[in-house]
Formats: structure tokens, sequence, C-alpha cells
């Protein structure tokens, strides 16, 4: 779809990047991390393999080193995963003294500023703004909706190149143009005006904002095939599981005939032993009521 | 064989010591903890009536005498084989119950081999000395709280005989020879009734043989099916509503299985009413364990007959939904996923709510099992595919209780799987979870601030009464 070129840097495709992000996402909804996290780990994550030469397998222990810090810069410290749980979840195949280990490397490389501008900052800037600029009655789209769909752009690599401005700027005037206010779009003009971003630049972002949103709102269901998740159950489910199976029982089949019985004469003969049966006597009908009566209130109950 | 311990005549064994309560962990008994060896008991209900032994005069081999003379030979030997033995006395008549067991023995293998042995005198003989062998008075079970599901099964004394009766007739149905329409005089209604009231024989190996007799004999006279089936129906409908109590449910499902399997397409309306009335039913016993797999196999092969029976059956199950045996939930669990491996996808859509409603609840249950057992329905292909086509009704019902659970759940192993479940509905529909997501955390942090907005107004009215109290106190007492 992006004409980019597939590579970061050497050795970690888009592909790889791009799911990497996806389950960092899964794995900021699981543990209840705010989208602020969310975004500062890509943040991380991008500033790392676009400085350092990584190997696709150190991928997802970077991954996950990156929601860590970030966890821990943005949420309460009773919030925070320990690293433990993390891995046990992600089901990474690293250690806990891997992820540190990688966190001090992160760390040393990269700046890590709690207070990092990101595309975030300013779609929360501009959503505050406009809302302040409009009357009460005017209704724009939630930040929360806005933030989801922020967390859709970032999961591909393209949007990573453009300047956070214009990325906010791209996706609020994207949301704007569906509502065809002449208030909203006049607002867009003036931040457009106000931060000097060009007219193309910003049709260009919106272009590709506008495609990720249309594969964003669509049924089909995407599977990103990188990890088949495992299903780990208890011993005694994993029995039950295994006797679990019906299988054919050992008697063969008798098929139905079509004239079955009620034709026959046999069905008609009497009850000869005088058997105390909760039917009651046959009489000469063998078919008589299926059920009898004294068992309708019970089957109701 | 028989058993070694000498018993007083006429009585039943003494019973094994009354079963203690077994340890049970969430409601599973551990193996590990059942009482080592339970005596193998044994009982029976043929006594000998008087004193004097038996005496059977030894009849020539029918291999060393002549084919024309075999028929009558074979006659006579089957009268003998009517004499019924007291195995409970196990030092009397030693010699003619060995006798008797060579010849049943013999007229098993001739039964087998032969051509031209059945005339038509032969049927009612035939019959006479099955029914005297077999159909009996079951003996009582030895302790009052026989527990199908804990304790060994008291076992018929009698086997060795009885065991070579049951093969006898069984090849004898069997044989090629053998015509429904000249037996249908002997074997006829009477005769299967008190062959089903066997089937609450306590020895397994005795209900086995009655299973294979029973499914020969609706096999072949086609007259006795509806009455087999009433029969059958009644059998289940007492066990369900009034006794609890039966010990051949699961042969009887067998059979029916079988029966099942060869329904002619459309089902009539007796079969339909079965199923809704009777086998739904069966599953609120409290002994289901024991015959559930054959349970849920006839369910199953009846939603493969009709698949518009779909909607009533798992309708009915939800409505017995087992509410305080875990073991059970599990075992309704395990079947429900049988029956969605084979469910249409019309069908599907039509009980989607009611059914995930339940599964929601499963989810969040606190015994793992269960909450284990629900969650690996996620696990399996055609169930996931059916749950995609519809998330948008799905997610919504499962939403609450699997994020929640994800924080709640004690155990940790439950927790892992949460995230599976939740990561593949986030793949499947990315904007619907995200909303519900954002819904969830706008409406927790609603009730947050409603808690607190509480505590602050309790607080408030905790310090107007100190105040009050204060100025009460503080009055100077005059």
């Amino acid at each position: 779809m992006e004409s980019t070129s597939p590579e970061i840097h050497s050795g970690v495709s888009a592909k790889c990047r791009d799911d990497k992000v996806e389950e960092l996402w899964s794995l900021t909804s699981f543990f209840g991390y705010r989208t602020q996290t969310f975004v500062q780990a890509v943040n991380l994550l991008d500033r790392f393999l676009t400085i350092m030469k990584v190997q696709p397998k150190h991928v997802p222990c970077i991954g996950v080193c990156c929601l860590h810090i970030a966890a821990k810069m943005v949420e309460e410290e009773s919030n925070v995963s320990p690293t433990h749980e993390l891995i046990r979840i992600s089901q990474s195949r690293f250690t806990v003294s891997d992820l540190s280990r990688m966190e001090k490397i992160i760390s040393e490389k990269l700046c890590v500023d709690p207070k990092v501008v990101t595309a975030l900052t300013f779609l929360h800037l501009y959503h505050s703004a406009v809302a302040s600029l409009l009357a009460e009655r005017e209704e724009i789209p939630s930040i929360g909706r806005l933030e989801a769909q922020l967390k859709a752009c970032l999961c591909r690599l393209v949007f990573s190149k453009a300047k956070p401005s214009v990325l906010a700027l791209s996706l609020i005037a994207q949301e704007f143009e569906a509502l065809q206010s002449a208030t909203l779009l006049k607002i867009i003009q003036q931040f457009q005006k106000h931060l000097r971003i060009g007219d193309s630049e910003l049709l260009h972002w919106k272009e590709l904002v506008t495609k990720c949103m249309i594969e964003y709102h669509s049924s089909e269901c995407n599977k990103p095939d990188n990890k088949k998740l495992v299903w780990v159950v208890s011993r005694r489910t994993a029995q039950s599981l295994q006797t679990c199976h019906f299988s054919v029982p050992g008697l063969p089949t008798i098929p139905e005939m079509s004239w079955d019985e009620s034709e026959s004469e046999d069905s008609c003969e009497d009850l000869t032993s005088g058997e105390d049966s909760p039917c009651g006597s046959l009489g000469s009908d063998g078919e008589g009521a299926f059920f009898p009566s004294s068992f309708h209130n019970c089957a109701e109950g | 064989m028989m058993g070694d311990r000498p018993s007083p005549p006429r009585a039943m064994s003494s019973a094994p010591t009354s079963s203690p309560s077994v340890d049970k962990v969430d409601g599973f008994s551990r193996k590990s903890v059942r009482k080592a060896k339970q005596k193998r008991s044994q009982s029976s209900s043929q006594f000998r009536s008087q004193g004097k032994p038996i005496e059977l005069t030894p009849l020539p081999l029918l291999k060393d005498v002549p084919a024309p003379e075999q028929p009558e030979l074979f006659l006579k030997k089957l009268q003998q084989c009517c004499t019924v033995f007291d195995f409970m006395d196990t030092l009397s008549d030693l010699k003619m119950k060995e006798y008797k067991r060579s010849t049943l023995n013999e007229l098993v293998d001739y039964v087998t081999v032969s051509r031209g042995y059945l005339t038509e005198q032969a049927y009612p003989e035939v019959v006479k000395m099955v029914s005297h062998n077999i159909f009996r008075t079951l003996p009582p079970s030895d302790s009052n709280e026989f527990d199908p599901e804990e304790d060994e099964p008291t076992l018929e004394a009698s086997w060795p005989h009885l065991q070579l009766v049951y093969e006898f007739f069984i090849r004898f149905l069997e044989s090629q020879e053998f015509q429904p329409s000249i037996a249908k005089k002997y074997i006829d209604q009477k005769f299967v009734l008190q062959l089903l009231e066997l089937f609450d024989s306590e020895d397994p190996r005795e209900r086995d043989y009655l299973k294979t007799v029973l499914h020969r004999i609706y096999g072949k006279f086609l007259g006795l099916r509806a009455f087999i089936r009433k029969q059958i129906n009644n059998i289940f409908l007492r066990f369900v509503y009034e006794t609890e109590h039966f010990n051949g449910v699961a042969e009887l499902l067998e059979i029916l299985g079988s029966i099942i399997n060869g329904f002619a397409l459309p089902l009539k309306a007796e079969h339909k009413q079965f199923l809704v009335k009777v086998l739904i039913p069966l599953h609120t016993v409290r002994s289901l364990s024991l015959f559930h797999a054959q349970l849920a196999y006839c369910i199953v092969q009846f939603l493969e007959k009709d698949p518009t029976l779909t909607e009533p059956v798992i309708r009915g199950l939800l409505k017995f939904w087992p509410k305080t045996c875990s073991q059970k939930e599990v075992m309704f669990l395990g079947e429900l996923e049988e029956i969605l491996d084979v469910i249409e996808p019309t069908q599907f859509v039509k009980i989607q709510e009611p059914l995930f409603k339940q599964i929601s609840r499963c989810v969040s249950s606190p015994h793992f099992q269960v909450a284990e057992r629900a969650l690996y329905y996620w696990n399996n292909e055609y169930i996931m595919s059916l749950i995609e086509e519809n998330s948008s009704v799905i997610l919504p019902i499962m939403f609450a209780s699997l994020y929640r659970i994800s924080k709640e759940h004690w155990n940790p192993a439950i927790v892992a799987l949460v995230y599976n479940v939740l990561k593949a509905f986030m793949e499947m529909n990315s904007t619907l979870f995200d909303e519900l997501t954002a819904t969830y955390k706008s409406d927790r942090q609603r009730e947050k601030k409603k808690e607190k907005e509480r505590e602050e107004l309790w607080k408030k009215l905790e310090d107007l009464e100190l105040k009050r109290g204060l100025r009460s106190d503080g009055i100077i007492p005059t």
C-alpha cells in the first residue's frame, strides 16, 4: 500500500515492526494502560529501530521493553505491571533479566523524556482548542474516538514518518470532513496557517489517513500471522478434553424402515403379563398415548 | 472366579465396609484417596430351594452323534440347561455346575458353526432355557448408599453360567438360520419387558451383554420396535422424575444412539418429542457423569439428522444449566462444544445471544476448571469462524466479563487465557473493541467518581455528627 521503503533499518521489515506495534496495543489494552503509554512506547520503538542495527529476533524484547519504560513514565506506580507478568501474558521467550538489560541499553541510547511531544499531545491540544472555540450545540467527535484512530494509524510504519503536528491535524481534518461543517473546516485552516503546514503536505497525509481509516472500519478480520497464541490448560482440563471425544459406539446403526411397526400386527399384541407399567395397560392398540398424562405435569416443571 | 471366601448359603455377601466419605477436591474425588482395595463383592438371587443335590444325566457330545440325531440331542441339552444352580453356596453341586458349564460351552460352539440344526421346535426351547437362566429378580444392592460413581459394583455370582447363556443367545440371534417370523411367537413383548428390567443389574458385564441382545432384537423384530422405544421411554422418565436410580442408562443410550443414527428423514414427531421430553431432562440427573458420553452422542446425532432441532436443544440445555455442580458444568461445556462443532450458521445466529450470555457467566466462574473450559472454546477454529461472523453481537456480551476477570481473577492461568481471547476479539473487530473499551473505561470512571462522592458524603455526615456530639458534650451541667 505504502510506497515507502520496506525497511526502517537493516534487518527489520515494516511488517515486523507493524505486527509488533499491534501486539503492544493488545498489551496496552489488556493491562489498562493509557493511550499515552502506547504512543510513547511506539515513539521509543521507532526511534530505537532507526538509530540501531537490530536483528528481527530481538524485536519482541525491544517492543515489550519500550512498553514497560513508557508505562513507568506515564502510569501510576501501582498500575504498572511487573515484568514477569508482562512476559507471561505476552507469551514471550526472553527472561526478566533480558528485559532489564534491554532497558538499560534503550535508556542509554535514547533520550527518554516523559514530556516528549507526540501526535497525541497535538491531538489533545487541537481537540480542546476546537471545543473551546465552538458553541455548545456543535458536536465534535470525542477525544476517545480520535485516540483510537491515532492508535490505528500508529500501527503502520508509514505514519511514523509524519510530523506529529501534521499527523494529528490530518486526523482531525479527516474526521471533520465527514461532518461537513463549514465552521470546523475553517478552524482547521486556521490551525494550518498558524503551524505553517503546507497544503500539499496536509493533503498527502490526509489521504493516507483516510485509507487507513477505511481499513480500520471495515469488518474484515485481519489476523497477524506472526505468532500463534499458545493455549495452556491445566492437566485436569486437558484430560477431560481427551476423553471428551464422543467416539462412535460399537453398535452398528439400525436403519429405520419407512413402513416400520405401525403396519405390523405384532405391535397390537396384548400385554399378558399384567405388569404394573406406569403407562397403564396398552390395550389393543400398541401405540396409545405416547406420553402418559401422569407425566405431563412433571415434564413441564 | 467364584468368591473364595466361604460365605453362608443363601445370604448376600457381607457388605464391604460402608464407603467412607471420600475426600472431594473441587467436587471431584481423588482416586488416590479411595479405599485401597475394595473386596469384590458378589451377590445372586438364585438359591437352593431344596436340600437334595441336583442330578443331571450326562448326555453324549453333539459331535459324537450322527447328524440326524443332533437336533433332538440339542433340545435335550437345552432342557438340561434350564436347571439353575446356587453359586452363593460355593461348595454345592460342583460336579453338576461344571457339567452345565461345559454343556453351555458346547451349545455356544454348536450354534456358531452348525447348519440345519434350527428346527421349529428349537425356538421355544431356546427361549425357555434363556428365560430360566437370566430372568430373575435382581438382588438388592448391598449397601443402601451404593454410589455408582464411587463404589465397586456388586457382581453376579452365577456369572460363569450366565455369561455362556448370554453368549449362546446372541449367537442364536445372529445365526444365519435364525428366522424372526418363527421367533416372534416366543420373543414377544413380555420377554422384552423382562429383558429391560435386567438392565438394572449392577454387574457391568451383564449389562454389556444385554445391550447386544436388545440391539439385535430391535434390529430383527420390526414389530417390537415401537414397544421397545416406549418402554425405554418409561424407564427414563421414571429414572428422571421418580427414582434417579437405574444402572443401565448408559447401555440403553448406546442402543438408542445406533437407532437415532438410522432414523429416516423427515424425523417423526414421536422422535422429536423424545428428544425434548426425555433426552434433555436426562441432563438434570445427579449421576450424569455415568452416561454423559452416550447421552451427548445421542443429542449430536439428532442434530445431525435435523438441524432445526438445534434451537430447542440448546435452549433446553441452557434452562437446565447446572448452578451448583462444577463437575456437571464442565460436562455441559464439553457437550455444548460438540454441538457447536456441527451447528449450521443459520441456527447459530438464532441462539447466539442466550448462549454467549451463559458462556460469559462460565468464563467468570471462580471455579477455574469451568472458566478454563469455557475459554478454550476460542481455540476451536469452527467456533471462532462463527464468532467472527457475528462479532458485533457476541463481543458486547462477552466484553465486560472478560475485561473484568483479566483484572480480578485469582488464577493466573485463567488471566493468561483471557488475554488470548481478548486478542482474538481485538483482531476480529478493532473498531467495536475500541468502542467497548472506551465505554467500559468511562463507565468505570463514572463509578469511581460516584463512589468517591459517596465516601465524601459519609465523611461530611460523620463530621456533622462529631460536631453535634461536641456541642452537646460541651454543655456544662448546672
